[in-house]
């Protein structure tokens, strides 16, 4: 019995851990997020979020996703947002798709093999919602920059966009990818 | 008494494919439920009365083990019902992780009862001369779990009657498991190698081999038969044309009951409970005549 016990215990304690890993939030404790208010000292960036794309690629969108496609192809319009020391992409994403209960769902930096977070959907919109090669990706001040939104360090005025890609970033003007070896087209 | 078990393996094996095959791929709850609910029925005609509350043991758990799952890795739907390290749980996620549950169960119940009704000697007479070292294989691969399962209980037994692991802890029940388990391991290659050997020896996929089991195709195997074309016919009607499509994410979609839909579940409906209604009517049969002696 003496045996039973130990390993009840054993139990109990990674039952223990588990628990004190996770964080649960009400719907309401998720979505109240506390903006800075924009003065004329603060450093500010912009965010823009929009899938365009999609609307020149209806056919390959699943049906049920229809109605989640902003007519205009804009999900949120460029906002301006209070930078915070060390923010980066992600941060700003985080805060700007919480104010505006914005759906959105990544894979945390831990859980995969980039180091950073990885960006799965938003407003519904997932990767390969839209065909074999769609997924989101981001672009600042223009510049696709070839690594993981919350390894880029933002800087005061610069300018974010979210932008949903229906052919690997080859429609919205990314070219880092036809440098690629061998996968030229 | 096993009525749907005497027709013809044909039948049986294209009655049952087209069953597992519309379960397995139609995601559509009520395709889903209407499997569960003929799998079970069908099983409880096969199985034994004492079998039911082990059963119910294992499945109710699996059950709430695989719906409880979902939630935890898939985030997408409209409703969130609280958040968990920054990514939301959903209601769609837990309907979704109930419908996929509903369907392994039912495809399990399905293949329990493919087992006990299609028996190795049925499926090599299928395939047997066309293909015999790939059917010997695959029977051998299907009765190997349940083979498993005695032979293990025969070993613990045996264990148990010498006198060994006798202590009620858990962590001594557990290791003189791993112990039986050691023993099946190294007794199941044994003897899959022995059946092999052994059916080579009796000329196995020599020419002129006859199977140790006859079936004919009585004119009753063929309306069966016919009667599970056109219902299956429905079925991939109603899928092809879209119908039973069914949507969990991001909002569940609302179940369609155009006629081509309705006629689609009624025809899986009736081919779910087919083997328990032909249970059920030969049962009566049975007792009809017993009463007139």
């Amino acid at each position: 019995m003496k045996k039973d016990l130990l390993a009840l215990l054993g139990i109990i304690l990674i039952i223990a851990v588990i628990i004190n890993g996770t964080e649960i939030q009400s719907v309401d404790e998720y979505y109240l997020t506390h903006i800075d208010d924009i003065t004329p000292e603060s450093e500010t960036v912009f965010i823009t979020i929009r899938c365009d794309t999609i609307l020149d690629n209806l056919d390959a969108l699943d049906e049920n996703l229809r109605e989640f496609v902003p007519p205009d192809g804009v999900i949120l319009p460029k906002t301006e947002y209070v930078l915070r020391n060390g923010d980066t992409v992600f941060d700003i994403l985080d805060r700007a798709v919480r104010y505006n209960k914005i759906q959105m769902e990544y894979q945390g930096a831990k859980q995969n093999s980039f180091g950073s977070v990885y960006i799965q959907g938003i407003n519904f919109l997932y990767e390969f919602s839209c065909g074999p090669l769609s997924g989101w990706m981001y672009r600042v001040d223009g510049e696709f920059p070839n690594y993981g939104c919350s390894k880029y360090e933002l800087k005061d005025g610069q300018s974010i966009e979210w932008i949903y890609t229906c052919d690997l970033g080859r429609d919205v003007g990314a070219e880092w990818f036809n440098n690629l070896g061998g996968q030229n087209k | 008494m096993k009525a749907f078990s005497d027709y013809h393996p044909l039948v049986l094996l294209v009655y049952f494919l087209s069953v597992l095959v519309a379960a397995m791929f139609v995601n559509n709850p009520v395709i889903g439920l209407l499997a569960l609910l003929g799998g079970i029925l069908f099983c409880i005609m096969l199985s034994k009365r004492s079998e039911a509350a082990g059963n119910i043991g294992f499945y109710a758990p699996l059950f709430f083990m695989v719906a409880i799952t979902n939630p935890l890795f898939s985030h997408n739907g409209v409703t969130p019902l609280f958040f968990l390290n920054g990514n939301p749980v959903t209601v769609e996620a837990f309907a979704y992780g109930a419908a996929i549950a509903v369907m392994v169960i039912g495809v399990m119940m399905w293949c329990k009862c493919y087992s006990a009704v299609m028996t190795s000697d049925k499926f090599l007479y299928l395939f047997g001369k066309a293909v015999p070292k790939l059917s010997l294989v695959l029977s051998m691969a299907l009765r190997f779990i349940p083979m498993f399962k005695r032979q293990t209980h025969k070993v613990s037994r045996a264990q148990k009657s010498m006198g060994l692991y006798s202590s009620k802890s858990f962590i001594d029940k557990i290791k003189s498991s791993m112990r039986v388990f050691m023993a099946m391991l190294s007794w199941s290659l044994e003897n899959s190698i022995e059946t092999s050997a052994s059916m080579k020896a009796r000329g196995y996929g020599l020419k002129g081999r006859t199977n140790f089991s006859l079936f004919r195709f009585y004119p009753r195997d063929g309306v069966l038969l016919s009667v599970c074309a056109v219902l299956l016919g429905v079925t991939v009607a109603g899928i092809i044309t879209g119908d039973t499509a069914f949507y969990y994410y991001p909002r569940i979609s609302e179940l369609t009951f155009t006629p081509l839909a309705v006629a689609v579940y009624a025809a899986f409906g009736i081919m779910s409970f087919l083997p328990f209604m032909i249970e059920v009517k030969e049962a009566l049969k049975w007792k009809y005549y017993i009463s007139k002696i």
